[in-house]
């Protein structure tokens, strides 16, 4: 048996959660929250953490853009994720939600614009 | 000079709190509303806020700052709000006659009605008095913000963080994703002041130190930041305790010390001020105590999500729509004062018998406790933050069982 902490942020609670796994991996037991929906989300957050990646890629003759995973990815992949695309230069014109880069690491989120840019003259 | 322009509804300032206030004035009926911004673009400071996490409630999806932007620009737009852009408000008379200037020289607006929205603004050094050298090296979390995410530069590489607001914490996962080393997050309260979202998903899921009930004693270096002191404080004086003093090696000093109303136009108007919020005091249609001068947003009080600033800011551009069209609110009305364990309320004052929110923060961390606004509404909450924005949602039915001319909302333990 092994104990697993999860911090639950579905409120301002902030519940503690201690879950029990047992040896197959499986979550047995519950300790420290106080809702339903917490147990869920703390339930999510043990099996398959997921965030949406947000980072900034520099443009062809200077500044930046703002882009965003259009899916949440594996938790584990944040750092990984801005490595990958550090080597990108993107050329204006751009529009808010084109994608810059088609499945991220394997991950089959899409990477996308969150602004526009214009075309410099 | 050129000629005076006249307006029924001008907005200053075109962050989330304008967009959303120029965009319901209109809606509200206003025929000529104007929205005036001092950068290049409709938005203010979501753009340099490239995580998601906005619009969760207003929208019911999870934005981006530049996405939120975007939505309520459009809006702006298609409703036909008249935008000045590159254009600085630098005087407001009670009267609402506004001065501003732009590329085009100075120029005066005479507007029936005004919503003040020009955010806030971070607090420095110098207000958490820091001793030490005054090296390069000490930036606000918010500016180092836009050097990452606007300009594209890293401001250092080995960083510190006093305080543990938001945008600090925000930092802290920007920055270590960029390749710096964030070396603490420094706090001098027992808990982290932001939100926990925050603190699990930028500090916990990077294991970032986080030194609570400490703070900064000292900076060295004498050109750039070489190092910075920190020390655990006195839980009940928050006064640094000696000979828990350490030091960091570090480049980098992030400022998130908490915001401050940008409030310099309101005095200049005559608006009275809350001590307590930082902001005007208003009713609740947001009307400040100068006639036909309404405010919304992070000018009025700090905010913890974008989504309450909009609503809110929503608010002050109907009530401005309002008053534009000749329609008061009349009376007195009733004082709404924050008692036992209450920081603050707003609005300050209720003059109708529509239904009302309450927006109030508590002045300490506090578990199982009741909030109870006068005899007329009363709720249990598990627990209740600083951080955390509270809202009362009070119905006609309640306001109606007022007696007396005061409210006092306050906290039961």
């Amino acid at each position: 048996m092994k104990e697993e902490r999860i911090i639950c942020i579905g409120c301002p609670m902030g519940c503690r959660v201690t879950l029990e796994v047992d040896e197959r991996g499986e979550v047995v037991g519950f300790k420290g929250n106080r809702c339903k929906e917490g147990k869920e989300y703390v339930l999510e957050e043990y099996r398959n953490p997921v965030r949406v990646l947000t980072t900034t890629l520099p443009v062809e003759g200077g500044g930046t853009l703002p882009v965003r995973t259009d899916r949440p990815i594996p938790k584990g992949k944040m750092r990984e994720g801005v490595r990958a695309l550090a080597k990108l230069r993107v050329r204006p014109p751009v529009s808010l939600g084109d994608v810059i880069l088609e499945d991220l690491l394997g991950t089959g989120a899409n990477v996308v614009a969150t602004a526009a840019l214009r075309e410099r003259r | 000079m050129a000629q005076t322009l006249e307006v029924d509804v001008a907005v200053i300032g075109a962050g989330p709190a304008g967009m959303a206030a120029a965009a319901r004035a209109k809606e509200a009926g206003a025929s000529r509303v104007l929205l005036i911004e001092r950068q290049e673009q409709l938005g203010g400071l979501l753009h340099q806020c490239i995580h998601n996490g906005f619009g969760l409630f207003y929208f019911g999806e999870d934005l981006t700052g530049p996405e939120y932007a975007h939505r309520f620009a459009e809006r702006v737009m298609d409703l036909g709000v008249e935008v000045m852009l590159e254009t600085m408000v630098t005087r407001l008379s009670p009267e609402r006659e506004i001065t501003a200037v732009s590329k085009e020289g100075v120029f005066r607006i005479r507007a029936k009605s005004v919503v003040l929205a020009m955010g806030c603004r971070e607090r420095t050094r110098d207000q958490v008095q820091i001793p030490g050298s005054r090296p390069a090296g000490i930036f606000t979390a918010g500016t180092a913000q836009r050097m990452v995410n606007v300009e594209g530069l890293l401001p250092g590489r080995r960083i510190v963080i006093l305080g543990s607001g938001d945008v600090g914490m925000i930092m802290a996962r920007r920055l270590l994703l960029e390749g710096a080393e964030v070396l603490a997050v420094v706090e001098i309260l027992p808990y982290v002041g932001g939100l926990i979202r925050n603190e699990v998903q930028c500090l916990h899921d990077f294991q970032v130190p986080l030194f609570l009930e400490h703070t900064v004693t000292k900076v060295h270096g004498e050109r750039r930041v070489e190092a910075v002191t920190i020390a655990r404080v006195d839980r009940s004086t928050r006064e640094p305790l000696p000979g828990t003093e350490r030091t960091i090696e570090c480049d980098t000093l992030l400022l998130s010390v908490g915001l401050i109303p940008e409030n310099e136009l309101s005095r200049m108007a005559g608006v009275l001020l809350d001590p307590l919020t930082g902001g005007a005091v208003v009713d609740e249609s947001r009307q400040s105590s100068v006639p036909g001068i309404f405010a919304g947003g992070n000018v009025l009080h700090v905010h913890d999500l974008v989504d309450n600033v909009s609503s809110e800011a929503e608010i002050a551009g109907e009530g401005a729509a309002r008053f534009a069209q000749g329609i008061e609110e009349g009376g007195e009305g009733i004082a709404i004062r924050p008692g036992e364990g209450i920081r603050y309320v707003v609005p300050q004052r209720i003059r109708g018998r529509q239904p009302v929110t309450l927006y109030l923060r508590v002045k300490d961390m506090a578990e199982g406790v009741r909030v109870r606004v006068g005899d007329i509404w009363e709720r249990k909450f598990r627990v209740v933050k600083p951080s955390e924005m509270l809202k009362v949602e009070l119905s006609t039915d309640e306001l109606s069982r007022i007696e007396g001319r005061e409210l006092l909302v306050e906290l039961e333990r």
